[in-house]
Parts: structure tokens; C-alpha cells; sequence
């Protein structure tokens, strides 16, 4: 008895299926973000609404053709060229309309992008590689494009600033 | 170091320990004394408002940073 089950054990044993191994294959990765994206995209929501809120109110400012409530849009773009005219915060206005928005972008862009560098080829040396992985999250892309429409603009307010007063 | 100050819900951070009330406190404090003040000088509602949302932004940014740094990890 104890035989025939040995047999058995044997037999079992020997048509289990080995899994294949092809060492040329391309090893998984685990694509590991340098920073959270939910914890990324909480912060670079509190760091775009200031400008976004801004913006907001010169657009309706300047766009608007319902003069119902303009009093609070002009209040709000007096304020903001208020600060440019304070002695101690002056600098206030730069940072709130670029630091704040390039550094949303920096941090959210750390939660989605993977970054790989490695050798490739026959020999492993000989050629390098340089992938780049994006996850699509979308909130931290939203925030990476409203925060760059911001920076822009912003950019574009001065260069035009500068052109008209230099002309 | 694990700061376990703020525990997140949404986008809005709340108090998990007494750092975090006490933070949460101070921050409501300044919010009020701002309105306070920007009130007495201002000449209109909208000219206090207009202030006023300005710098509870600006507090609320100042609080999230903080919270950002100090909050409770959860366990991946």
C-alpha cells in the first residue's frame, strides 16, 4: 500500500509542469512615484486656488459685460495692485502667481511620472535606455495643466507689460 | 520623525491630536482678527470681502501646508 501511493507520489511529481523562465524576456518592473498622488494633488489644490481665484476675478473684470457685481472683481484687482505697491510685500504677487503654481506642477508631476534608465542589448552594455512611465491620475494632470495655463499667462501679462513700456 | 498632528478627509485636513487643535484654533483666531481688522479700515462690503477671502486663502494654504507635512501616514 504505502508503495503504490509512493508510485503515485512519483508519478505526480514527475509530470508537474515546470514554469518556463525566458531570462531574455524584459524584467517587471514595480513603477514606484516619488510622492503620493491623492496627498500631491490635496496640496496643489490649495496652492492653485489663490491664482485661480485671481484670475478669475481680472477675467470677469475685464470680460464681463453684466456690470452686476463688478464692484467685487475691481476690488479684487485693486488689492492685487496694491500689493505691488506695499513696501514689505511686494514680492507677494510673483510668488502666489508663479512659485505657487511651479511648485503644484513639480509635486504632482513627481506623483505620476516614473522615470526608468537602463541597459539594453545583447550584452547588457551597450545601449542605455530611458523610459519615461505617465499614470494617468487625472486630477494631478488637471492641476499640472491649470497651474500651467496659470504660470503662463502669467508670463504673458509681463512680456506684453514690458514690450508696451519699452515701446 | 511621525507627526500624527492631521488626519485627512477630502481636501480639508482636520485635528487628530492637540498640536492639531491647537494649530486649527490659532488659524481660526488670525482668520477672525483679520476680518476684524480689514473691516475697520475698509470702505465698502466688497472691499472687506474681496480682503478678507484673500487672506483666509492664504491661511488656509499656510494650515495645509502644515497639516501636509504633520499628517497621519496611513499603513500601504
Amino acid at each position: 500500500m504505502k508503495m503504490k501511493e509512493k508510485d503515485e507520489f512519483l508519478k505526480q511529481m514527475e509530470n508537474l509542469k515546470v514554469p518556463e523562465v525566458n531570462p531574455q524576456e524584459h524584467p517587471q518592473l514595480v513603477k514606484m512615484a516619488i510622492m503620493n498622488a491623492d496627498r500631491s494633488a490635496v496640496l496643489g489644490v490649495w496652492l492653485i486656488v489663490v491664482p485661480c481665484y485671481f484670475l478669475f476675478c481680472v477675467f470677469m473684470y475685464y470680460f464681463s459685460h453684466i456690470r452686476v457685481g463688478t464692484s467685487w472683481f475691481a476690488a479684487m484687482f485693486r488689492l492685487m495692485s496694491s500689493l505691488d505697491k506695499t513696501r514689505y510685500i511686494d514680492f507677494l504677487g510673483p510668488v502666489i502667481m508663479v512659485v505657487l503654481p511651479i511648485v503644484c506642477i513639480m509635486i504632482n508631476s513627481l506623483a505620476i511620472i516614473h522615470v526608468n534608465v537602463q541597459k539594453t542589448g545583447p550584452r547588457q552594455s551597450t545601449v542605455r535606455e530611458f523610459s519615461v512611465t505617465i499614470k494617468i491620475k487625472v486630477w494631478n494632470i488637471l492641476l499640472i495643466l491649470i497651474s500651467l495655463v496659470i504660470v503662463g499667462t502669467f508670463i504673458a501679462y509681463v512680456m506684453t507689460e514690458h514690450i508696451s513700456v519699452s515701446n | 520623525m511621525k507627526l500624527n498632528w492631521f488626519t485627512r478627509k477630502g481636501v480639508i485636513y482636520w485635528p487628530a491630536s492637540a498640536i492639531g487643535w491647537v494649530i486649527l484654533v490659532i488659524a481660526v483666531a488670525y482668520a477672525v482678527y483679520t476680518f476684524i481688522d480689514i473691516d475697520s479700515r475698509s470702505h465698502s462690503g466688497s472691499d472687506t470681502m474681496i480682503n478678507f477671502v484673500f487672506n483666509l486663502l492664504l491661511i488656509g494654504l499656510i494650515y495645509t501646508i502644515i497639516a501636509y507635512f504633520t499628517e497621519a501616514r496611513k499603513a500601504d
